[in-house]
């Protein structure tokens, strides 16, 4: 809403602004009704002004008492005169007026009804705010208002038809004018007291069953006094009804149940359900059983034989709320004594742990479908998240302890505190954020009388003005009110969404640790219970890591009591709860004496959460982490700087390099080296499984970090190998394949090729048996037997393969070259790229391949043949026995072999004439190939796709299973845990392998048209 | 163990059924058994039966072949009719197909039209289809090559009284109502031996669940009555073939949203949009709704089947008619897909038909004109200058247009898209070797 700038000539319109009316005229209108006087209020009626500026939305309060005086007319100046000395009028009065255009309107409507708000009645009578009516009363005001003897046993009212709704939706709507009144008269007058959310839903509760009652008595009338003399009704209320905490605008929820003729009954029931829902509130008798196909009402025995045998699990949840409301109170009175043992021997049915686990389940599908963060009541953080978890921890633990055994959320909350199945702190916070958003779905609800949990959104200023005002809130100092009201929010929303850390995995902790003090009684059994119920599969072995997790008396196991619950929670979330757990526990023994690690997880929510994630997520992970812990510093980092995506490949390898040459030892070298690549392979793997970084980055740290231990064990070598004499010649290490590329993934060998060139006066005898010894002896020194992820060197692409020397002098490789070099070598040579050693060798040798790899003119049409035949055998006969085509990363359809071969025939074709193509990177050639127009840009895309998706695809599945793999798997928990890295929802991992089949189809389309056509 | 799962139980006590048949369907749309003893039943209901999928057409591969078959006691059914020993009864279960830790198979064409339906939802939109099956019946099924004889010399409507299998339209209607399958209509049609049974409308996950179960039943109950069923596409060359037109409309909440009463034809926006997704998409689905070899003998110009892609209103030669409105029934308001025949597998078909439409819904696809003329009786150049495309005019037509489409993988699901595309090709060239009688009859005497 925006507001007209304020006449600068009309003086008196300003200090109204000034008290909160932002209407231009107010002043003037507020003098018509005689409260103001030029700059001021009018003296007599200054309480009665301050109290109108202090409704929620002043302006509208404003405007609907000129209504109500005009709709009052001549009695107006009764109503005038009471509102300046009766504090209580005024409050209630203008509550309402400013807080509910519905109710205003009913009060516009009724102008008369405006004594039901005064502090004196009538003689005799004073309107006690310490007090509310009982159940009775208002059943009684209820009854009186359709005619009906409220002294019967079954009354009937003298009214039917549109006349009686009428009447009963004015004495509901009277009634709740009354609650939001009393609700509502502390906004303005705050020397009011002030009404308890809890105590207004009770209450709303009573009037819904009072207007049930009042419908039933007309439904008797309209069906038939005598027809229904024989039937005995009972309407129980289930849900917020029958916990007597009704929100102002809700549902009823009810069960019938009789005795008499079923058809009298169910009409009496049907239409006592049409002339409610017409006259006040949706009467909803769906909980019932069977449902919206069941009969209406049943006999007392029909109700309890289907329970005995028909109910599930949510059912007798729903029971839990049952209570008699109106009709035959006796009658309903037996049916909850019957059906209450059931509800608590439900849980010893054998599928219980697993219904509770569905029922957990669409809490969280809520959660999922509700994104919207203006939501109260769905959504994670809100006010069903609360119930339902109540109600869960109810059906669990209520069989042994009758003291859990109420209706009413915020009773049982209190009750699970003190019989110690949940902190008790933790249950009175909890209760305070259940309140507070309780109050702000009530204010959104009086607004309009509408069926509405959503909090205003953050451009509605108006509104969140309102609803802050509506509140109680006040600016704070720092803060206006708008801003107090939404900081409280998100406080209380983050609160609550904690919840299951406090109400289900702290007690359990507790009681595990047995903590001196502790009030809490879980026992063994119980507590693995509540695990199985919430997901993991072996709760006994999770129960034992706790346990030694938190033994003792140390300030290590004090932190990590107060750690678990919030990481059991995280862990409850994973592919893997159980191995991750074990993998913490780990972690945490190998950091036991470290200070920062528990300070870390304690300080640091996000590094907790990521580490629970990756734990429970990768095998790899979970196997490496134990080694090198220190990655963990890295976790809390946040942003595109954190040192956890953005650490430069080069600057890796420079400090790995440095750190490896203080060594003069080749072991303490080679443990070196190992550890500062295990910890930059730990921090890419994070990065990779969190979604932080994308796969470019990581092959290119990756490789960065697999030149740089090449580079540091050839160093050593030389060293150890020269000593102080000069070297007969100088060594330059090759990179082949994916490490040429610089693509290289989690368990990838590295393919390359040394060249050696004789150093002054050195023979090429001396140098090449010098080179091979170095060569040999750094190989052999990287793959020495290491708890880390191997370190392969492959040396199978040097010119004759196996058979070949090891090494060989640039000019001998450039003589085989010449006389010797096959298509498949040549292709293998455009992804050759100096890698460690000698750089100007490195330089002269790539210099020297460049006419095999980029041929002059392009290749001739029989090698381009030569290399399909040979990619078509390939297809044919490489794919390892039993391994699925379609979901084969390397050799499977539209994987990688599949857009590699397509990029490196278009080099050989093309390279020579557009420099821009001689990469070693598939990417980067994919890129150059698109510029140049060799190919489309969708065609370059959908390659560049499937490439991307199958090495990532690749390194997750290597990860999440904690070996290299090149398969992704078809079902399981591995697949659940790749779908969930790869960002898929955890319910259907198919969907996970239906996508990457999509990308590398249209991938494979590609090359079936490119590879095979140029 | 839920209240369906026990009343299934109860079921099979008080009525001593011996064997409880669990059904699936595979990719191809043939109807896969495993009968049970009802003591394990309790246990397949926990964990399902486990059984080898590789030996199911497009099911899984060799070396990962474990699959689960999970009986949906919903389809619970009795069979009408006694065992072989004569005095005990079998009963029926639809199954859903997971894989061993419990999640969905996507080769399961079940889940294939769960997914579309589901998608549906999310849009805010519930499908509800009947279809007219027609189907031959037969002497008997010589598989030598010999062309069938009919069961009778009727023909449409016709009420045939020298039926060699008098009962048997009536004795099929009370065995599909016995298993809860309304039939809506049933008569003789145009063929000799030629029958239609239109069942009432349901969702469209019921409706092929009852479709498969139709099948069975009428094949069994030609046997009773010493005739054979036959839902063959084209059985005869000169007899018009069997068509499997399908109703089709969708509702939000309880709100038809094909229907608006302010359109022309009280055809929606969301129903114009439906339709010409069905339109466009057409060629791409043909390999789905008309699947086999002989499918395309059927859908030849001066039949009763489409051959263009247009659609109309009394036009009985178009690819999609919209039924004519009843006044003041605006929920039956429909459109009718009549290229399906009666042996597509229907969990496929909906589901592409029900993707097309909703792609065009999604994408706000704009209707073309009806086609007011009689398609069949346009000239080619003239169909061709009124910009209407031709149906595939053969399986590989229909494969070579298939194979181009995403969003028939989307549909479907990469899995059972590429598995459709490998067999539905080797069956193409399986054909193409044959020498016809027809080329024999044509070629041999004057070449």
């Amino acid at each position: 809403m925006t507001t007209p700038p304020v006449a600068r000539d009309r003086r008196p319109a300003r200090a109204p602004a000034r008290l909160g009316f932002t209407e231009p005229d107010a002043g003037q209108r507020l003098a018509d009704l005689g409260w103001w006087d030029g700059d001021d209020a009018v003296p007599a009626a200054a309480l009665v002004v301050w109290a109108l500026a202090r409704a929620a939305d002043p302006d509208l309060a404003l405007t609907a008492v000129e209504r109500l005086r005009e709709s009052l007319g001549e009695a107006w100046s009764e109503l005038e005169e009471a509102l300046r000395v009766d504090q209580g009028l005024r409050g209630r009065l203008f509550g309402v007026l400013g807080g509910s255009t519905a109710l205003g309107d009913h009060l516009i409507n009724q102008p008369e009804r405006w004594r039901l708000l005064r502090t004196v009645l009538a003689p005799g009578r004073v309107h006690d705010t310490s007090r509310m009516p009982s159940a009775e009363d208002r059943c009684r005001t209820h009854l009186d208002a359709v005619g009906a003897d409220a002294d019967a046993d079954a009354p009937v009212a003298n009214v039917t038809g549109p006349s009686a709704v009428e009447l009963l939706r004015l004495a509901w709507r009277d009634d709740v004018l009354l609650l939001a009144a009393a609700d509502l008269q502390s906004v303005c007058e705050p020397e009011l007291p002030f009404w308890p959310v809890d105590a207004i839903s009770g209450q709303l509760a009573d009037v819904a069953a009072a207007g049930l009652e009042a419908a039933l008595a007309v439904a008797r009338a309209e069906v038939g006094a005598e027809r229904v003399a024989d039937v005995r009704l009972g309407v129980i209320g289930m849900g917020k009804c029958g916990g007597r905490e009704l929100n102002y605008v809700s549902d009823i929820d009810v069960i019938f149940l009789h005795e008499g003729p079923a058809d009298a009954a169910t009409r009496l029931a049907s239409t006592m359900m049409r002339v409610a829902t017409e006259a006040f509130l949706e009467v909803d008798a769906n909980l019932r059983p069977e449902g919206r196909q069941g009969q209406l009402t049943r006999t007392l025995d029909g109700h309890v034989s289907y329970y005995q045998r028909w109910a599930r699990t949510w059912e007798f949840q729903a029971l839990l709320k049952a209570r008699p409301v109106a009709g035959d109170l006796e009658l309903g009175r037996e049916y909850c004594e019957a059906l209450a043992p059931m509800v608590w021997s439900a849980a010893e049915r054998d599928d219980f742990v697993a219904d509770v686990r569905a029922m957990r389940k669409r809490v969280e599908d809520h959660i999922r479908h509700d994104v919207a963060d203006r939501e109260l009541k769905l959504g994670r953080g809100g006010l069903r998240d609360v119930e339902f978890a109540v109600q869960l921890l109810q059906l669990v633990h209520g069989r042994g302890d009758e003291s859990l055994r109420g209706q009413n959320t915020l009773e049982t909350l209190a009750a699970l505190g003190e019989g110690g199945y949940i902190g008790r702190d933790d249950a009175a916070n909890l209760a305070a954020s259940y309140r507070f958003l309780r109050m702000l779905e009530h204010r959104v609800q009086l607004q309009r009388l509408r069926r509405t949990h959503l909090f205003p959104s953050d451009d509605d200023t108006a509104g969140l003005r309102w609803l802050a005002r509506a509140a109680k809130l006040r600016a704070d100092g720092r803060r206006d009110a708008v801003g107090v009201l939404q900081a409280e929010r998100s406080r209380t929303t983050v609160r609550v969404r904690r919840l299951h850390e406090k109400l289900f995995y702290r007690p359990l902790l507790e009681s595990v640790a047995k903590v001196a003090g502790s009030d809490l009684v879980l026992t063994e059994e119980s507590a693995t219970r509540r695990l199985a119920a919430l997901g993991w599969s072996s709760p006994s072995g999770a129960l034992k890591h706790v346990a030694a997790l938190t033994a003792g008396t140390s300030r290590a196991a004090r932190i990590q009591r107060a750690l678990l619950p919030v990481l059991l929670d995280q862990l409850g979330h994973t592919a893997d709860p159980d191995h991750g757990l074990l993998a913490y526990r780990k972690v945490s023994e190998a950091l036991a004496d470290t200070p920062w690690f528990l300070a870390l997880l304690r300080d640091e929510g996000l590094a907790a959460d990521r580490l629970m994630y990756v734990l429970g997520t990768s095998r790899w992970v979970a196997e490496m982490m134990p080694r090198s812990p220190e990655v963990l510093r890295l976790l809390g980092g946040d942003g595109p700087t954190a040192e956890l995506v953005a650490r430069d490949p080069a600057e890796v390898a420079q400090s790995l390099r440095a750190a490896v040459a203080r060594h003069t030892d080749p072991r303490s070298a080679g443990n070196v080296a190992r550890s500062l690549r295990r910890v930059e392979l730990l921090r890419v793997a994070c990065a990779d499984l969190l979604g932080l970084t994308d796969v470019a980055s990581v092959c290119r740290a990756l490789t960065g970090v697999w030149a740089a231990v090449l580079q540091a064990a050839l160093d050593a070598a030389i060293r150890e190998r020269a000593g102080d004499t000069p070297a007969p010649a100088t060594i330059a290490i090759i990179g082949m394949g994916r490490l040429g590329g610089g693509e290289l993934g989690y368990g990838s060998d590295a393919d390359v090729v040394a060249v050696c060139e004789p150093t002054e006066g050195a023979t090429d005898q001396e140098a090449t048996s010098y080179a091979r010894g170095v060569v040999e002896s750094a190989i052999a020194a990287l793959g020495a037997p290491s708890p880390d992820p191997a370190l392969e060197v492959d040396t199978k692409l040097r010119p004759e393969g196996r058979s070949g020397p090891l090494v060989r002098t640039l000019s001998s490789y450039a003589d085989y070259l010449r006389r010797w070099a096959q298509t498949w070598e040549c292709q293998a040579l455009l992804r050759a790229r100096p890698v460690a050693g000698d750089e100007a060798l490195g330089q002269r040798f790539t210099e020297m391949i460049a006419p095999y790899r980029y041929p002059e003119g392009g290749l001739p049409d029989e090698q381009a043949t030569e290399i399909r035949r040979m990619k078509a055998r390939v297809d044919a006969e490489r794919l390892p026995r039993g391994a699925d085509r379609a979901l084969h990363t390397k050799l499977g359809t539209g994987g990688l072999a599949d857009v590699e071969w397509t990029v490196q025939l278009l080099q050989l074709q093309h390279a020579a004439a557009v420099p821009e193509l001689r990469t070693p990177s598939t990417l980067d050639a994919l890129e150059a190939l698109q510029a140049a127009d060799l190919l489309s840009a969708s065609d370059a895309a959908e390659l560049a796709a499937g490439w991307t998706t199958a090495t990532r695809a690749r390194g997750i599945a290597t990860l999440v299973r904690g070996k290299p793999t090149d398969q992704l798997p078809r079902s399981g928990r591995e697949l659940a845990g790749i779908a969930s890295a790869l960002g898929f929802p955890e319910d259907d991992p198919g969907e996970c392998v239906d996508e990457y089949r999509r990308v590398t189809r249209h991938a494979r389309a590609v090359v079936d048209r490119v590879f095979s056509a140029v | 163990m839920d209240r369906q799962q026990e009343f299934v139980l109860r079921t099979l006590d008080e009525r001593d059924i011996r064997f409880v048949r669990l059904w699936f369907t595979d990719v191809l749309g043939y109807l896969k058994s495993v009968a049970i003893a009802p003591a394990e039943l309790e246990g397949a209901f926990a964990e399902g039966i486990g059984f080898d999928g590789s030996s199911i057409e497009g099911f899984s591969r060799v070396y990962e072949s474990d699959m689960v078959a999970k009986p949906d006691p919903s389809t619970f059914q009795v069979l009408p009719w006694e065992d072989a020993d004569g005095d005990h009864y079998s009963a029926r279960m639809l199954c859903d197909i997971t894989m061993p830790d419990g999640s969905p198979s996507w080769a399961d064409p079940r889940h294939v039209l769960r997914r579309a339906l589901s998608r549906a939802a999310e849009a805010g939109f519930t499908c509800y289809v009947h279809p007219e099956i027609e189907f031959y019946l037969l002497r008997d099924l010589p598989d030598d090559g010999t062309p069938p004889v009919p069961a009778d010399t009727g023909g449409y409507f016709d009420q045939a009284s020298h039926d060699i299998a008098p009962h048997f339209r009536r004795r099929c209607i009370d065995s599909l109502e016995a298993m809860g399958i309304s039939v809506e209509f049933s008569h003789h049609e145009g063929g000799p031996g030629q029958q239609e049974i239109d069942l009432r409308y349901a969702d469209a996950l019921t409706m092929a669940d009852n479709i498969m179960t139709f099948r069975y039943l009428v094949k069994e109950v030609a046997i009773t009555q010493g005739v054979r069923a036959s839902f063959m596409p084209k059985p005869f060359t000169q007899h018009p073939g069997s068509a499997m037109h399908t109703h089709v409309s969708l509702f939000e909440g309880d709100q038809n949203a094909f229907h608006d009463a302010a359109e022309p034809y009280e055809l929606s926006k969301t129903g114009k949009a439906f339709v010409a997704g069905v339109l466009r998409h057409a060629r791409e689905m043909s390999a789905v709704t008309n699947q086999f070899v002989n499918s395309y003998k059927r859908l030849v110009v001066g039949g009763e089947a489409p051959t263009a892609v247009c659609w109309g209103h009394a036009n009985r030669s178009a690819l999609v008619r919209v039924p004519m409105y009843s006044p003041g029934k605006a929920s039956s308001r429909r459109v009718e897909v009549r290229s399906l025949d009666s042996a597509a597998n229907p969990y496929l078909a909906y589901a592409v038909i029900l993707g097309a439409g909703l792609k065009g819904i999604a994408e706000g696809y704009e209707l073309p004109p009806a086609a007011e003329d009689n398609v069949w009786s346009l000239t080619e150049g003239e169909r061709r200058a009124m910009g209407y495309q031709t149906l595939p005019q053969n399986l590989d037509g229909a494969l070579q247009a298939f194979e181009q489409s995403d969003l028939m993988a989307e549909i479907l699901g990469e899995h059972v898209y590429d598995f459709f595309l490998r067999n539905k090709r080797s069956e193409w060239d399986a054909y193409r070797r044959n020498v016809t009688p027809y080329e024999l009859a044509t070629y041999l005497p004057t070449l």
